[in-house]
């Protein structure tokens, strides 16, 4: 019959089963009649023969025994009915099923939801042809446009060595370019009258070859579009946007689309999971050619041999060369180039400088993720604090589980000495902690569900295109089920070992009333150890919580140099608009004007960056009265800002005075610079009054220095505050008197009377007023702004204290389980304690005695633990030690006390035992 | 394998095979109802034996047994290695 018909013929034979067992009988009175027949033919007589050949037969019900289990229907019946025997004796104690059940659903949803989160930031490869091949120059995390530096100087390169490389790849088996940052472009589909702003990339000819990225419609960008300068204006689209924008329309290949005012046919659209080879918040969604740069960055001179450093490199190894290799290959091509652009004799310092540049590879099969150098760290530290909290929920399961199955050892004796096999009690007693936990991780599933929503809306933070998804995958379910599985095997082997150390004999002295009568020692041992251990998890996980929470405390305290209350931001985008150079002096006017005159709005200012970017226009500046020593660094952060600039984002000037409106394009050249160059640059204090020249041609200078301004801390407040120069806006313009590249103001500041957040819709207005085309890419409140920098202090620190909460009330069940279920245990013992005399607060001391010897147990392995811990997590800790005594004297208090309250109402329980009744019921 | 082979000769019921071991074996082997019936089952599950209800000698119903195609098969590869392994014996015990 094979497999088939034998699953098939058990199938049936479960619908048939009274039938059968009919047959079974026929056939076994049907032998018996048969035998007796061949007894009495060989002469027995008839009443004898009936009685040998039902004695030679045996146990009719024995025998029926061995012919079903001959079949595998047996086995799965024995399973089922072990299985409803677990689930009713589950049942009948709901309380514990529920309790559990809902520890081990909290526990292993966590464990999902931080690993969903984890597979997704730190774990996915990218969705392109062996991943495990690519490798980029350097990190290639940060984007700019960088000029003046050494080739390679944070991973950037040009145009013309980025064509180079790409010719001749040497042992790669392509390089690829694209630029480092996507910025936003003005994008007007066909029949759509309104423009989106939406991050494209450049990208080298070869890019999607050597990515190995296929498309889903149509073609990628091939090495013959970017073949000559401002020609070939094609694009690819990203999923979403064919999506969004074009409605996913098949049809859209060879479609025009308009980007910041030029005509581009669509060629390609890629698929959902492909984001290019960066995985951020906003990932691009229109990859061109880069022979379009100029189209796309609004500025010329990209393309011109030895400009701009812009670009980020990406190259696929070839199988045969060696990482070494490859490495010194990369080294030696950039040196040459360095080289080649020195002229004809080059010092020996400039030489032995040159054989030092390197740029490392690094290996890019997951992508380059600023979310994850970001939110990296942070989630390796949840996803232990999320084993452990699922650890204490399984010490407080195992402990639970081994009280049962104490309580059932007269049970388990009857069972064994009515022949039951050991090895099917010990199949039960797993498979109640199997179904247990496999339950926990049904509903653990669908939390990390909703918590994983929550989480990446989180980290979000309001984009609505982000490349983390929160749909479960397999990986998820699988992980889940691993999950459950491993839990339930762990806390279900304390029970099951009990039960294989039971023996048939029931325990002799199970009602005697002595001490050790109520089990023997061993049993007492593994409680103890597991309470100790959750007593340790606990300190450790109040010491992080402790730890992150003041963190956070002391990050959101942080004086960031500016009035940060009542300041609404604004970026936007002339030039998306078409805007020119030479307009802008006259619309930035305007702008202040019309933005001043918003009823509610104390001042209104214009500027680059805003006070709390690091600002990406930066340049070397020389000043009079100080000669810089060789090799100095003379770097310093630029910003032009309008004439009310300081006192709107209120900064405060510490000497001299702050750039005014009266600073206009005819009067003399001033800077406000701040404290940072002035202690460095003029300790003496005489800063006022010297003259600076700043590297860039445009904005050379001389410029006279009238104030010093306060320090503000950039967005990560854990570096030095940057050095800061400020320039009227109004004086950043060519030599006529018109506006140049430069002259671009980016950012609009306005300080409310009330509440930034109502301004919101009167600054639209306004914008729109001037012009209604003018693109507001964003705008917030800077109290927003700042919340957003400290993300991942947040989540890192309201996640931990909330874990260490649920955990602190898993360890107090816990341990309150524990000690109630001694106390009963020991009730005789406690019973004979009254009767001979000792007092109730005696025996409530004596059972108080027994949690604080754990706890001191507990304390003892936790502070060693937890100060190795503290050192471990330093880095993200902020302006505080890690081992402040504060938080870890808190943290102990709070566990003791907690540890106290459990074991105080057993102890009260115990202190007021009548001796009759513990002694007389057995 | 003892059973396949009686079985081979005529399809017949559990204690006619009980009855034909012990008879052809002249009392070596005595087969009772607690082994061969289950071992049946087990037959029947795997394919070498089908089972009909009939009337018996007896006008009884009675179950009986047949070996199918299947079965035959076994029964020659199970010969076979019997008789490769009763050769090898022999060529033990004599040497």
């Amino acid at each position: 019959m094979g497999l088939p018909g034998n699953i098939a013929q058990g199938i049936r034979s479960f619908f048939r089963r009274q039938a059968l067992e009919r047959d079974l009988d026929d056939e076994l009175r049907d032998f018996i009649d048969a035998s007796t027949a061949e007894k009495v033919r060989r002469g027995m007589p008839v009443d004898q023969a009936a009685h040998a050949a039902r004695v030679e037969m045996g146990s009719a019900n024995a025998v029926k025994h061995h012919i079903r289990s001959a079949t595998w229907e047996s086995k799965m019946e024995i399973f089922l009915r072990d299985l409803k025997h677990c689930v009713r004796g589950l049942l009948r104690s709901p309380g514990f099923t529920l309790i559990a059940v809902l520890s081990l659903a909290l526990g292993i949803g966590a464990n999902t939801a931080i690993f969903t989160l984890i597979k997704q930031v730190l774990l996915q490869n990218l969705p392109v042809r062996n991943p495990q091949q690519l490798v980029t120059f350097g990190k290639s995390t940060d984007g700019g446009i960088l000029g003046g530096i050494d080739l390679g100087t944070a991973d950037m390169f040009t145009y013309d060595f980025a064509r180079q490389l790409e010719t001749n790849p040497g042992p790669f088996q392509g390089v690829a370019a694209y630029t480092s940052l996507a910025p936003r472009v003005s994008v007007r589909v066909s029949n759509s009258a309104a423009a989106l702003q939406i991050p494209a990339n450049p990208v080298s000819g070869n890019f999607f070859h050597v990515l190995g990225a296929a498309p889903l419609l149509g073609r990628t960008i091939a090495p013959f579009d970017a073949a000559t300068p401002h020609s070939n204006a094609v694009a690819v689209v990203s999923y979403h946007f064919w999506q969004q924008s074009l409605s996913s329309d098949p049809a859209a290949i060879g479609k025009t689309i308009s980007i910041n005012g030029k005509p581009f046919t669509v060629i390609g659209v890629m698929p959902a999971a492909f984001h290019g080879i960066t995985q951020e918040l906003n990932p691009p969604e229109i990859w061109v050619p880069i022979t379009m740069v100029q189209e796309i960055l609004l500025q010329p001179g990209f393309l011109e041999p030895r400009s701009y450093y812009f670009l980020h490199m990406v190259a696929r190894r070839s199988p045969q060369s060696t990482p070494g290799a490859d490495q010194a290959w990369l080294n030696r091509q950039i040196r040459d180039y360095v080289r080649a652009g020195e002229g004809a004799s080059i010092a020996p310092a400039r030489q032995q400088e040159i054989e030092h540049i390197a740029v490392r590879l690094v290996s890019a099969a997951h992508g380059v993720s600023q979310l994850r150098s970001r939110y990296g760290d942070s989630l390796k530290i949840l996803m232990a604090i999320v084993a452990v909290v699922l650890l204490i929920a399984c010490a407080n399961l195992a402990n639970f589980l081994l009280a049962r199955a104490i309580a059932r050892q007269r049970e388990v004796a009857t069972r064994l000495a009515l022949g039951s096999s050991r090895a099917r009690i010990i199949r039960q007693c797993l498979m109640e902690a199997l179904i247990l936990s496999l339950s926990g991780g049904v509903f653990g599933l669908g939390l990390a569900f909703a918590a994983t929503r929550t989480l990446i809306a989180f980290v979000a933070q309001g984009t609505t295109n982000t490349p983390l998804d929160a749909r479960p995958d397999s990986a998820m379910l699988w992980f889940t089920l691993a999950v459950s599985v491993l839990a339930g095997l762990l806390f279900g082997l304390a029970p099951a070992l009990q039960v294989s150390r039971s023996s048939a004999m029931p325990t002799l002295n199970a009602g005697a009333r002595t001490a050790t009568g109520s089990g023997a020692r061993t049993n007492r041992w593994w409680p103890k150890a597991l309470v100790t251990v959750q007593i340790m998890f606990c300190l450790l996980l109040l010491v992080g919580a402790g730890l992150f929470l003041r963190t956070l405390r002391n990050l959101e305290d942080q004086d960031y140099g500016f009035e940060r209350a009542h300041l609404l931001i604004a970026t936007f985008a002339p030039e998306l608009a078409g805007y020119k150079p030479e307009q802008v002096p006259s619309l930035n006017q305007r702008l202040i004007e019309r933005l001043s005159a918003i009823p509610g709005v104390r001042s209104a200012a214009l500027s680059e960056t805003p006070p709390i970017s690091s600002g990406a226009w930066t340049s070397s500046i020389s000043l009079s009265g100080y000669t810089p020593a060789p090799k100095e660094n003379m770097l310093s952060v630029l910003n032009r800002v309008s004439g009310h600039y300081f006192e709107t984002a209120g900064i405060p000037i510490v000497a001299g005075r702050a750039i005014a409106p009266s600073d206009s394009a005819n009067s003399m050249k001033v800077a406000v610079i701040n404290e940072t160059i002035a202690r460095r640059f003029f300790p003496k204090g005489d800063a006022i009054g010297h003259t600076l020249k700043i590297n860039i041609d445009s904005v050379e200078g001389p410029w006279q220095i009238v104030g010093i301004a306060r320090d503000t801390r950039a967005g990560d407040p854990r570096e030095n505050p940057e050095r800061m120069v400020y320039v009227p806006l109004a004086q950043v313009i060519g030599k006529h008197g018109e506006g140049i590249q430069d002259s671009f103001a980016s950012t609009i500041l306005l300080r409310t009377a009330g509440d930034p957040a109502s301004a919101i819709g009167e600054l639209r207005g306004a914008v729109a007023s001037i012009d209604p085309n003018l693109p507001i890419l964003q705008v917030r409140t800077m109290q927003d702004q700042l919340e957003t920098l400290m993300s991942q202090e947040t989540l890192v620190s309201r996640l931990t204290a909330i874990f260490a909460a649920l955990a602190v009330l898993l360890a107090a069940i816990g341990l309150y389980g524990v000690m109630s279920f001694n106390v009963v245990r020991r009730s005789n013992e406690i019973g004979i304690r009254i009767a001979l005399g000792a007092t109730g607060s005696g025996v409530q001391w004596m059972v108080l005695r027994e949690s604080l010897a754990l706890l001191g147990a507990g304390l003892a392995l936790g502070i060693p633990i937890a100060l190795a811990a503290a050192g471990l997590i330093r880095a993200q800790l902020y302006q505080m030690s890690p081992f402040d005594p504060v938080i870890f004297i808190g943290a102990t208090a709070g566990i003791a006390a907690v540890t106290v309250l459990s074991a105080w109402f057993p102890a009260r329980r115990a202190a007021t035992f009548d001796p009759m009744t513990s002694l007389r019921c057995e | 394998m003892l059973i396949l082979k009686t079985l081979a000769l005529e399809p017949m019921h559990g204690y006619g095979v009980a009855l034909r071991i012990e008879q052809v074996s002249q009392g070596v082997f005595r087969v009772n109802p607690g082994s061969l019936l289950p071992a049946l089952a087990r037959m029947e599950r795997a394919g070498h034996v089908k089972c009909e209800w009939r009337t018996s000698e007896n006008n009884r119903r009675a179950k009986y047994y047949m070996l199918t195609a299947r079965g035959r098969k076994a029964l020659v590869t199970e010969s076979e290695t019997w008789s490769r392994q009763v050769s090898a014996i022999s060529r033990i015990m004599e040497a």
